[in-house]
């Protein structure tokens, strides 16, 4: 619902600052910002032009302690189940999450100075949130930022009006349909993280291939290969689960690769480590 | 899985279509020569109802409460500290 009502222009720049990721922020924020230019009006369509302007006014400079915490807590605090919902597609496990989201919320807070105000502060918590899961609990390497300004071009032009079916449902949609939210928590989680993680932010949250480069801190490129490969993991698990409860008959699952086999592929990339698994760099 | 190639000459290329028109990552030429598209033949817009499906399943899917404890003890937290005491 919410990602409906988010039109798919809003694009805003995400302030991330220094104590999110130093080094890599600042070109990202930077690159952002040259590429945000439909935000203003399509924010303006949300929210009130007032508010808006109110919030374009504060200035996160002179406020005092209390002051900002009351912001934050007005406008940041609203969040928790959705970072939390994320959290759980990174931690696992209900107590894992509760920690993330505890942290990401006390870092957010102590680099809020730092948060452009009118610029999308939930994407800001999410990129905070996603860094925190890396720093915390996987301790990785991350990628290089790369800041290409050609891969920020016609990314995001336009939005199909309506993603409702048109009708014509197949067997196997019907079949999917029906499918309990266990097996596709299950089927997200048998997906290596971050292709995970681009589908949830793509499917779940609505963002758009900039904005998940940014809370991911990948190019574009790679968020659209992780999407792509993800979600056809994705997919083929969801058929199969499905055939396996008897949904649907052989609708289910009669596309082109087995479900078990891209489960099996899923497992063993899972294994290999965030990094084992090839994206397909830049595909543009 | 259809022998349509309208949008593509493979099944990859279609769903990457499909994929990228849902996205919202098309220019208007493109969204509407697929929107015209779909109107038109029952495969893609097969593809893309599946599509549509899946989607709607892994929302529905994902929408976790925190717990009732949780807001309660990040307030607490950030009642705690000042912005400048915080870890970074």
């Amino acid at each position: 619902m919410a990602v409906e009502a988010q039109p798919a222009a809003a694009v805003e720049p995400i302030a991330a600052g220094d104590a999110v990721e130093p080094g890599a922020a600042g070109d990202a924020a930077e690159a952002a910002e040259a590429a945000v230019e439909p935000a203003e009006a399509a924010e303006g369509a949300v929210e009130p032009a007032a508010a808006a302007a109110v919030e374009a006014a504060i200035d996160p400079a002179l406020e005092s302690t209390d002051q900002r915490r009351a912001r934050f807590e007005r406008d940041a605090m609203q969040y928790v189940d959705q970072l939390y919902s994320a959290a759980m597609r990174m931690a696992r496990n209900p107590s894992d999450a509760e920690d993330l989201v505890q942290e990401a919320y006390t870092k957010a807070f102590s680099a809020f100075h730092q948060y452009r105000p009118g610029t999308n502060l939930k994407a800001w918590l999410y990129r905070i949130l996603t860094n925190t899961y890396i720093n915390l609990y996987r301790k990785r390497q991350r990628e290089p930022l790369q800041s290409n300004s050609d891969q920020i071009e016609d990314w995001q032009l336009a939005r199909a009006e309506s993603h409702t079916a048109t009708g014509l449902r197949s067997a196997e949609a019907e079949a999917l349909d029906h499918l309990p939210d266990s097996d596709v928590k299950d089927a997200l989680q048998a997906i290596p993280e971050e292709f995970r993680l681009a589908v949830y932010f793509a499917d779940v949250e609505g963002y758009a291939y900039k904005e998940i480069s940014d809370i991911m801190d990948t190019p574009i490129g790679t968020v659209m290969s992780r999407l792509h490969r993800g979600r056809k993991m994705l997919r083929d698990m969801l058929g199969d689960y499905a055939k396996e409860r008897g949904f649907g008959g052989t609708a289910a699952g009669n596309g082109s690769s087995s479900g078990k086999a891209a489960t099996a592929a899923a497992a063993a990339a899972t294994g290999q480590g965030p990094q084992g698994s090839k994206d397909q760099e830049n595909r543009k | 899985m259809s022998d349509c190639q309208s949008l593509g000459d493979c099944d990859d290329s279609r769903i990457s279509r499909i994929y990228e028109y849902l996205d919202g990552a098309l220019s208007r030429e493109d969204l509407a020569d697929i929107k015209a598209h779909l109107e038109g033949c029952p495969d893609c817009a097969q593809e893309h109802d599946l599509e549509c499906v899946i989607r709607s399943v892994v929302r529905r899917s994902c929408k976790e409460a925190a717990p009732e404890n949780l807001k309660a003890s990040i307030l607490e937290r950030i009642h705690g500290a000042t912005t400048a005491d915080l870890p970074g």
